[in-house]
């Protein structure tokens, strides 16, 4: 039997305000990020079950930490993680634009952009969070 | 019909022994493994040759590392199969030799862990899902996070989390086993180096070498092999876990040891309030406060006034990690959960000299590995 196709993996969308590919199990309702087309974890329907899902690139910021150690080559410390709860519903985890959680909190309104980033396989774009600047 | 382990033939811890937690160094595996072995077959004061399967936890040296080990004890042609199960490894080959004497399978069986770090090459890495934050958040970062949730949602200080690192280093300075052998000031805990987030390097748990092994027997072979009965210890519980999706829960950590425990709690006919002594996986300070509540041992928000208060200190109500735990005595990965079912043997059978929790008669012994899955053992003194 071939393999099913499976959708694109590319986690996010570019868009002026970027969105982030989920799946959705139709059989259970359950939304998730990152998408995978393997089944749905909560109920365990196939494949053919999962579909695309965008998921808007703004949500509540969970928890936050500055990272003072790290060994990987790309990307230098300090950097920040975020938790980031989607409008959508699902958590996500990435890295801030803030380098140091300087002025952040928790329930800060966050949104995701687009960065240019060098990987050690050459330039590539990876969508990280950023604190709303305007007032809400 | 399904039992519990309880309701199969009683299993009893009757051998315990460790090479000490240390930095890598150039000692073979096969020492620190023979080591642990050795030294259970000396407390248990039976030979190898009575042993009738072995469980080698171990998570780092490779295919088949159980009997280039065991031959040199004799080769008896016994069982033999390594079990890995991330950081729960040691407490899973538990497990799998209480099962085979449980179930009639053995009268005597031999869990040892045994690890030296290496390369990580887990297997959730090579599942071809990818996230936004791949390598760069590593379990420090993952529990720098949970973390700050929980300090801002209890108003929880720093200096109470890092009170973890205080007890525990307390406790490993008189464990001759223990990596760290060193008690610590609150200050000299804060004042890093800083790791993650709020985390410094004595709020995560040192990963070096070492060994511990475990012999388990049955009711016939303590009689046949004139195994002294009063130091015998019961497992009364074992039970393993791994992580549901939980809609509506914001921290899955505890949720997955929340109902792990209950689960066994059910299954020794136990209550909270009954536990004299617990191991828990204290890799980093934060999550002993997480589990303290998930296994119910205090309120919801409560851990951090807990940890403060002595009620979990040696000589408290229960004593939490007094082996000194994964941030003193370390976390060499296959040893950890094998260690702490002969820490709490120790103490019950109250022969934990300078750290020996009085009258200690129930204990729990906790892990969790990536993956995320959940291994709890419950042990007693027979009155
Ligand atoms: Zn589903």
């Amino acid at each position: 039997m071939p393999e099913p196709a499976t959708p694109s993996t590319e986690l996010f969308s570019s868009a002026a305000q970027p969105t982030l590919n989920g799946r959705r199990c139709r059989a259970c309702g359950y939304v998730f990020f990152p998408p995978q087309s393997y089944g749905c974890e909560y109920c365990g329907a196939p494949t053919d079950q999962l579909e695309p899902k965008s998921l808007s690139g703004l949500g509540s910021l969970a928890s936050f930490a500055t990272v003072h150690l790290h060994q990987g080559k790309e990307i230098e410390a300090p950097f920040t993680v975020g938790l980031i709860v989607l409008d959508d519903g699902p958590a996500v985890r990435a890295i801030l634009m803030q380098r140091t959680d300087d002025g952040l909190k928790i329930g800060d309104r966050m949104r995701a952009v687009i960065v240019e980033t060098n990987s050690e396989g050459g330039r590539a774009r990876e969508l990280r969070f950023t604190k709303e600047e305007t007032a809400r | 019909m399904r039992k519990t382990l309880r309701q199969m033939r009683p299993v009893y811890v009757v051998g315990i022994g460790l090479h000490r937690y240390q930095r890598l160094s150039d000692t073979p595996y096969v020492t620190l493994g023979l080591t642990a072995v050795r030294e259970a077959l000396n407390d248990a004061g039976i030979e190898w040759k009575s042993v009738e399967s072995a469980y080698t936890g171990t998570a780092f040296i490779g295919m088949a590392a159980s009997r280039p080990m065991l031959r040199h004890l004799g080769a008896t042609g016994i069982a033999m199969a390594q079990v890995e199960n991330a950081s729960a490894s040691g407490s899973t080959a538990v497990r799998q030799a209480c099962l085979d004497v449980a179930s009639s399978l053995t009268d005597v069986s031999l869990a040892v862990g045994v690890d030296k770090p290496g390369p990580i090459a887990g297997a959730p890495g090579k599942t071809n899902i990818h996230d936004l934050v791949g390598r760069r958040v590593v379990p420090f970062t993952h529990f720098a996070l949970l973390a700050n949730e929980y300090m801002n949602r209890y108003g929880a200080t720093a200096e109470q989390v890092a009170m973890v690192a205080v007890k525990n280093n307390r406790n490993g300075a008189n464990n001759p086993y223990a990596q760290r052998q060193k008690a610590v000031t609150l200050e000299e805990v804060l004042a890093g180096p800083q790791i993650s987030g709020s985390l410094t390097r004595l709020q995560c748990c040192p990963v070096g070498e070492g060994a511990a092994a475990v012999l388990v027997a049955s009711d016939d072979a303590i009689e046949k092999l004139r195994i002294d009965r009063s130091r015998a210890i019961r497992v009364t519980a074992s039970v393993s876990r791994s992580e549901r999706v939980y809609r509506d829960a914001k921290n899955f950590d505890a949720e997955l040891t929340r109902e792990t425990v209950a689960q066994a709690y059910q299954e020794a006919q136990i209550e909270p309030q009954d536990l004299d002594v617990v191991e828990l996986h204290d890799a980093f300070t934060i999550e002993e406060l997480l589990y303290v509540e998930a296994m119910g041992l205090c309120g919801e928000g409560e851990g951090a006034r807990m940890i403060s208060s002595g009620a979990v200190d040696i000589g408290g109500k229960c004593a939490i990690s007094a082996s000194g735990g994964l941030l003193a005595m370390g976390h060499p990965i296959g040893p950890t959960g094998t260690g702490q079912i002969a820490e709490i043997t120790r103490q019950l059978r109250r022969e934990a000299g300078a750290r020996q929790q009085p009258n200690a008669r129930t204990g729990l012994a906790h892990m969790v590995g990536v993956g995320a899955v959940c291994v709890v053992h419950v042990l007693q003194k027979d009155s």
